[in-house]
């Protein structure tokens, strides 16, 4: 995992948490490295990527808080976490990393990213194997959404784990 | 997607289980499913980008999985240990690294992601609106799914989804 690959994708969360959800409180809480598998939340969004840059990225949330954001987006109410919301919650993941990747892009890191897939279901594990995790929460007035990075610079192959961590600044 | 496409897959998952357990597998029955998948006791997930687009997702028992990696080890696993976790993504990791090939040697390029792996049985995993084709792989240590929700690029958007992706919400795929 390496530091260059936070901030994109910081930014563009904000980015899309504020001009496509409207929020308008949002702040990113402390980081955490995490070797262990992660604990799923209710709903879990997986892309992956691969080129020069590879792994996983999770997007974990409650289900009260997607709800919250599918709410915003789509301009509906929603009794359920049905299909459609699903499908917001997926998007949401989707516009994220797409604009995360076009940032990594202009820096030299040309990935593709895959489809979302969505995980529902409390309390399975979802285990990046040997990639250490990198869990960035971002806090809005509609609960927080925690986004997990276990990516690779795939030219250097290896980790700085820790020092990201110092050298973070956003 | 055409049906050969989909061949690649299940011809290399059938010998990478086979060579590397020494075991005998048999296709069962082909099923297509629109429904979201519900996870057994261990989950694969590996993405497949480029000419090809979608996720592969290999699911099997603590029983099967414990079974296998005990077999390409050749030493006796009795719980689901780190190394076992890891030898189960690679198997996932070989079996679509090889589909991959057999692709690219039909002219289809694709790079596949790492794996993931999923522990837990009950968790609903959702391709979205891409069905899934379910192929059962019967072995002697128990059975092995592999579950294929993948479709061809349609076009340079498709494959490229970073060009600005903008909001567009996709209705559900109600459609019988």
């Amino acid at each position: 995992m390496n530091a260059k690959f936070l901030n994109p994708f910081i930014e563009a969360a904000f980015a899309v948490l504020e001009m496509e959800v409207g929020t308008t409180s949002i702040e990113r809480g402390g980081l955490s490295l995490e070797r262990s598998a992660c604990t799923a939340n209710d709903i879990t969004v997986l892309i992956t990527m691969v080129g020069q840059v590879q792994g996983i990225v999770l997007f974990g949330i409650s289900e009260a808080t997607a709800t919250a954001i599918v709410t915003k987006i789509l301009n509906q109410p929603f009794d359920e976490f049905d299909q459609l919301a699903q499908s917001g919650i997926s998007e949401l993941g989707n516009v994220i990393t797409g604009q995360a990747s076009q940032r990594l892009a202009e820096a030299g890191y040309e990935a593709k990213i895959s489809p979302p897939t969505l995980i529902i279901g409390k309390g399975t594990l979802i285990s990046t194997l040997d990639f250490e995790r990198l869990l960035v929460p971002i806090k809005t007035e509609l609960g927080e959404l925690q986004i997990h990075l276990a990516l690779r610079d795939r030219q250097v192959g290896s980790q700085v784990g820790q020092t990201i961590l110092d050298e973070v600044v956003v | 997607m055409r049906t050969e496409l989909f061949n690649a897959f299940i011809v290399a998952a059938g010998k990478v289980l086979g060579s590397e357990t020494d075991v005998s597998v048999q296709r069962g029955s082909l099923e297509l499913q629109r429904d979201a998948y519900v996870t057994d006791d261990i989950t694969v997930l590996i993405s497949v980008v480029g000419d090809i687009w979608g996720i592969v997702i290999i699911s099997l028992s603590f029983d099967t999985a414990k079974a296998l990696i005990s077999q390409m080890l050749d030493q006796e696993i009795s719980e689901f240990s780190e190394l076992a976790q890891s030898g189960i993504g690679e198997l996932g990791n070989v079996i679509v690294g090889q589909a991959s090939t057999r692709l690219a040697e039909a002219g289809y390029n694709t790079d596949i992601s790492v794996p993931t792996l999923i522990v837990g049985k009950g968790s609903t995993i959702s391709t979205l609106d891409i069905d899934r084709l379910v192929v059962p792989l019967e072995t002697k240590l128990g059975t092995v799914r592999i579950n294929l929700a993948l479709r061809q690029s349609q076009s340079e958007q498709v494959s490229r989804p970073r060009q600005v992706p903008s909001m567009q919400v996709a209705m559900p795929n109600n459609a019988p």
